[in-house]
């Protein structure tokens, strides 16, 4: 099979993931007692109405009153043009809801993402470079540390620490400035705590695959042969050891580090206050609005669908080795 | 909030899977070792003396831990039985007991739960599974030599088991904490807070300053609940969905890996694309979703997180049963008429049993982090006290009383790390292949 097939079929495979989980979500939808229907109900008839009738009612305001399959239909063909449906707390259609408070989200992700990649394959090379050495087991200590806080509470202790004790930071998340003044010092000061949360939990899972990794390369024979023929360190280091643990490593960091700051984002924005996706998406379930707790939970697992996809197709990429076929 | 996943576990294994050292002193032993025993003989057995038959009669015979796994299951399915038909909707156990060093009768009202039932069939099944490496002294010795060199997770083992027994054995004996606004704010035992915080200081008032007694050993909540017992009723939620989802994900996982790797063809494809799909949703979300639509319980978290969290664990069992089955001793067993069943049941399971364990044990962890988070942000069971939940509910008083998530935040911190470190130890100990 060769690369385009592949591509094709991953393609096509990623196409039916999505159609399952839509599926899914449809059906858990349906199934769902609606809160709101029995809302209606008892209003009808506290105030005289007949319940039943209020029930027909609301149910052809809202489409329900078709066939199952037609509905499916609809609701498929909605999603897939961008119709999200409309939110009722926020008085906007769930697309733009979703729209405002992405870049909120951006804001702190995308550095935390790239200063844990940076950093974890960095430490990750050395610590498999200068195995079993003091230096080895800090870094091995600082992944763990990494993995195990619970990164709310350190957020916590980090702004009891650092905004309330010292004042270095700001308490609250001002999302005025954030948006008005994106690139200012000012932003970057609020913003430090969150990257530094984020990136601690993600630099760890990076360093120990990358360490891991490395380490197969590190004693193989076409390294020791390179050394014998003469190459400088820098140049084993580049290209014979970081060239091939790239390869795994791509697979695990769109993936996992997907995974991670996406869970994370909710915890993150729930602490540090910043009106993101995940933020939006606790409102929406605390003030019950369907359609943008639906909008805001299926976008983190369409992102995970594409990130995988890419993810696979990154590897036959990278590695010439990949057979086409076994994937 | 990073599962820590075993970077082979993808199904084709990879460059990795040489058979390069691989030295299992594992289970394989434990067969012979067992003939051995069985057949009370003093000199070593070789391989054609041993009695098949002997070893076939003894895989239906009765043993007496068959017998106590048998009335240990129908004591439970009685109680279950009871609990569902008899108690109904009243606790389960409801007596009077008197207690010598307190004056009154003290009543012992236990209602048992769905998570409980769970839980208590959690640590049978556990126990059981156990029972061989209790048995095999040589074996026992054998893990142990390798596990002690690493000293964090011999320190781990210990401290989990302090909360394993203070979450289980030890909330059996202490009360719920319950609303008491006079102790609202006290400090930990040897800390001290301005005097004008608490609104009743209980132990003495210094110099303007509130200082903790040891009838709080860790404090108050703004509710007056006593942190130490929040956090031993913590660590009763943490040990419960760690371990209930984790047996389940194994049970699952365990069950597919091996009917993939052994059923092959359509049935493996189908099976394992269908752990690509569950592992491309994630969890997190399907939870929120579900927890939005019908309402979040510790059951329905622990449910989910154990039915839908066993993708990459079936993946590991799946790569490592395919190569099981190129082993001679499965093509022995076959060739002497052994049916596929009982070649998975005794050779092919007990032989990646290692791999199962490590997975588990790094699977519980990140379990326990993802109801601590979803409690802190208020969709896990609001009915029970669990850490995240009590690390959200000081978070208010962070300027004030800074202890109040500290104290819960700390032993949910405590507790991932130890099992982090027993995970990895473990890796180590039984899968001498990993080098990380």
């Amino acid at each position: 099979m060769g690369l385009k097939r592949y591509t094709a079929s991953r393609v096509a495979w990623a196409g039916v993931v999505a159609g399952v989980i839509l599926t899914v979500t449809f059906v858990l939808l349906e199934l769902a007692p609606d809160a709101q229907l029995a809302r209606v109900q008892f209003q009808a008839a506290a105030s005289g109405g007949n319940a039943e009738a209020a029930a027909e009612a609301y149910a052809q305001r809202r489409g329900l009153d078709g066939p199952l399959w037609e509905r499916y239909l609809d609701y498929l063909a909605n999603l897939a043009t961008g119709d999200w449906g409309w939110s009722d707390t926020r008085s906007q259609p769930v697309s733009e809801a979703i729209l405002t408070a992405l870049p909120y989200s951006l804001l702190y992700t995308v550095p935390a993402v790239l200063v844990s990649t940076v950093l974890g394959v960095a430490i990750g090379l050395y610590s498999a470079f200068n195995q079993y050495t003091k230096t080895d087991y800090a870094a091995t200590f600082v992944a763990f540390f990494g993995i195990s806080i619970p990164n709310f509470w350190f957020g916590i202790v980090l702004l009891l620490l650092f905004a309330v004790h010292l004042g270095w930071v700001p308490v609250l998340f001002d999302a005025e400035l954030a948006r008005t003044r994106t690139f200012s010092l000012a932003n970057a000061r609020q913003l430090v705590l969150p990257v530094f949360v984020l990136a601690t939990s993600a630099i760890a899972g990076t360093m120990r695959y990358t360490r891991a990794e490395a380490l197969e390369y590190v004693r193989a024979t076409f390294v020791k042969t390179a050394r014998a023929k003469g190459a400088s360190e820098r140049r084993i280091l580049a290209r014979h050891v970081l060239r091939p643990t790239l390869v795994p490593l791509s697979t695990i960091l769109v993936g996992d580090l997907l995974g991670v700051v996406l869970s994370a984002s909710y915890l993150v924005e729930v602490v540090f206050g910043i009106p993101g996706l995940g933020r939006l998406s606790l409102d929406a379930i605390r003030r019950q609005d369907t359609a943008l707790v639906l909008g805001t939970t299926l976008v983190p697992v369409f992102v995970a669908v594409i990130g995988n996809l890419l993810q696979d197709l990154a590897y036959a990429v990278l590695d010439p080795r990949i057979d086409y076929g076994d994937r | 909030m990073v599962g820590e996943r075993d970077p082979n576990g993808d199904g084709q294994g990879g460059h990795r899977t040489d058979g390069a050292g691989r030295g299992r002193g594992g289970t394989d032993g434990d067969d012979r070792e067992r003939a051995q025993t069985d057949g009370e003989t003093e000199e070593r057995e070789r391989f054609e003396d041993v009695d098949w038959d002997a070893i076939d009669a003894d895989g239906k015979r009765l043993t007496l831990t068959r017998l106590a796994a048998l009335a240990v299951g129908v004591v439970y399915a009685l109680a279950l039985a009871f609990d569902l038909f008899v108690a109904g909707d009243d606790p389960t156990v409801d007596v009077a007991l008197d207690v010598p060093w307190q004056p009154a009768a003290s009543t012992v009202v236990w209602d048992v739960t769905a998570v409980d039932w769970l839980f208590v069939a959690t640590l049978l099944v556990g126990g059981f599974a156990l029972v061989p490496l209790a048995r095999n002294s040589r074996l026992r010795e054998y893990y142990w030599r390798r596990f002690r060199r690493h000293t964090p997770a011999v320190l781990s083992v210990w401290y989990l088991l302090g909360i394993f027994l203070f979450g289980t054995v030890g909330t059996l004996f202490v009360e719920q904490p319950g609303l008491n606004l006079a102790a609202a704010y006290q400090p930990p035992v040897f800390a001290s807070v301005d005097a004008s915080v608490p609104t009743e200081c209980v132990g003495p008032v210094v110099d303007g300053r509130c200082h903790g007694t040891w009838e709080y050993p860790l404090g108050t909540t703004g509710e007056g609940k006593g942190l130490l017992t929040l956090a031993m009723f913590g660590m009763r939620v943490s040990m419960q969905v760690g371990l209930i989802a984790t047996l389940l994900s194994i049970a699952i996982a365990t069950f597919v890996g091996t009917t993939a790797a052994y059923a092959g063809g359509w049935i493996d494809e189908a099976l394992m694309r269908y752990v690509d799909v569950q592992q491309t949703f994630p969890t997190f979300f399907l939870f929120l979703f579900l927890a939005y639509l019908y309402g979040g319980s510790l059951f329905v978290l622990i449910v989910i997180f154990g039915v839908t969290g066993w993708g990459g664990i079936a993946r590991i069992v799946r790569s490592e049963a395919l190569q099981r089955r190129e082993e001679l001793y499965v093509e022995a067993a076959r060739a002497s008429g052994a049916s596929t069943l009982s070649v998975v049941r005794r050779h092919v399971v007990p032989n990646v049993s290692n791999s199962i364990v490590t997975a588990a044990t790094l699977n519980i962890p990140f379990l326990v982090l993802s109801e601590a988070a979803l409690s802190f942000i208020g969709l896990g069971d609001v009915t029970l006290p669990s850490w995240g939940q009590t690390i959200a509910a000081g978070r208010g008083d962070l300027a004030t009383a800074w202890w109040i998530s500290t104290v819960p935040g700390l032993f949910l911190f405590a507790t991932i790390l130890a099992f982090n470190f027993l995970g990895d130890a473990l890796r180590d100990a039984l899968d001498p292949r990993q080098e990380v």
